[in-house]
C-alpha cells in the first residue's frame, strides 16, 4: 500500500506515540538489557528527550493535551480502527464515525475508551 | 537460554512469515547512513501495509540517535515501532561497497536487516525476532552466506536451514 494522506495534526500526533513508544522501551530496565544483549547499546537517551520536546512544540496545544490525558492512563493513545472497531478496546464504532474519516481536521476519538482513531488501510 | 530458541505465545517464531521476496534488496544503491535509512524506508513502503513513509524514516532516525544499530561485523539491523505500519515485516538488504553507518566496530556496514513493528504487538513477536537475527548475524559462516544471496529463494533455504522454518 502506498502513503496515504494523513493530516498534519494527525501525523505530528503518530511521530509523538512514536517517540514516546521509543523512549519508554529504552527506559525499561528489561528491554534495554536486552538489547544491549543483542549488541545494541543506548546511550544517547538525552537526543531522544529533547528531540520529544522539540517535536511536543510544533503540535496544537489542544491536540498534544488531549493526547497527554489519554496517554496518561492509558497506553497507547492513538489506535488503528479495524472492521470499524477500536484496536484499543475493541469495542465498534457508531456507523455515524466512519462518515467522519474523510475529514482531515476531524480528530475521531472512540466514544467508548477515548482514544484517538486512525484508519490503518 | 539464547535468542534463536526464545518462544512466544507456545511456539518456536516462524521466521521466514516477516519476509517477502519483495523486501529482498541484493542491491543497495545509497551510500551515506541517512540515504541507506530512506531507501530501505521506500523500499518497506512499496511491498508493504505503511501509511506513511516520512512517519518510518523518522521513528528510524530517531532511533539511530539513541544508538547506532550498526551491531559491528559488516552488519546494521535498523529496528523500531511505528503506528504507521499494520503488520511485522523484515526487510533484507545488501550493499555491495559497503556504507558508513557509525558502527560500533567503525566498519562500513554491508548486510542490513530492517524490522518495522506495529505498537499494538500482542503476541510479543517484535523483540524474539530481533535476538533471532541479531545471533544469526554473530555468526561468520550465516554472514559469508547472506553476502553470497543472490536471490529471495537464497535466502530463504539460508533462514530454513538455520532455523528449521
Amino acid at each position: 500500500m502506498s502513503d496515504s494522506a494523513l493530516s498534519i495534526r494527525l501525523m505530528n500526533l503518530f511521530r509523538l506515540q512514536d517517540l514516546d513508544i521509543l523512549i519508554r522501551e529504552s527506559e525499561d530496565p528489561d528491554l534495554t538489557s536486552s538489547e544491549e544483549e543483542m549488541g545494541f547499546p543506548h546511550p544517547h537517551m538525552d537526543k531522544l528527550h529533547s528531540a520529544r520536546e522539540r517535536l511536543a512544540e510544533r503540535i496544537e496545544k489542544r491536540d498534544l493535551r488531549l493526547y497527554q490525558k489519554i496517554a496518561k492512563r492509558l497506553e497507547h493513545a492513538i489506535v488503528p480502527v479495524e472492521d470499524r472497531t477500536c484496536l484499543g478496546c475493541y469495542i465498534a464504532l457508531p456507523t455515524s464515525a466512519v462518515s467522519l474519516t474523510t475529514d482531515p481536521e476531524q480528530l475521531l476519538t472512540c466514544e467508548n475508551c477515548g482514544r484517538i482513531l486512525y484508519w490503518l488501510e | 537460554m539464547g535468542w534463536s530458541h526464545q518462544h512466544f505465545s507456545g511456539e518456536v517464531i516462524k521466521i521466514l512469515q516477516y519476509f517477502d521476496a519483495d523486501l529482498f534488496c541484493p542491491d543497495l544503491e545509497s551510500t551515506t547512513k541517512d540515504d541507506v535509512l530512506a531507501e530501505l524506508t521506500e523500499r518497506l513502503v512499496a511491498s508493504s501495509q505503511v501509511k506513511d513513509s516520512g512517519l518510518i524514516l523518522d521513528m528510524l532516525k530517531r532511533r539511530e540517535s539513541l544508538g547506532s544499530t550498526g551491531i559491528g561485523k559488516g552488519v546494521a539491523i535498523p529496528h523500531g515501532r511505528s503506528l504507521a505500519i499494520g503488520d511485522l515485516r523484515v526487510l533484507f538488504a545488501r550493499s555491495t561497497k559497503g556504507v558508513e553507518f557509525e558502527a560500533v566496530d567503525k566498519k562500513p556496514v554491508h548486510l542490513f536487516f530492517l524490522i518495522v513493528a506495529p505498537p499494538q504487538d500482542k503476541q510479543n513477536e517484535y523483540l524474539p525476532l530481533l535476538g533471532k537475527i541479531a545471533e544469526l548475524v554473530k555468526e561468520k559462516s550465516a554472514r559469508d552466506q547472506l553476502q553470497g544471496c543472490e536471490s529471495f529463494e537464497d535466502l530463504s533455504e539460508l533462514l530454513e536451514e538455520r532455523f528449521g522454518v
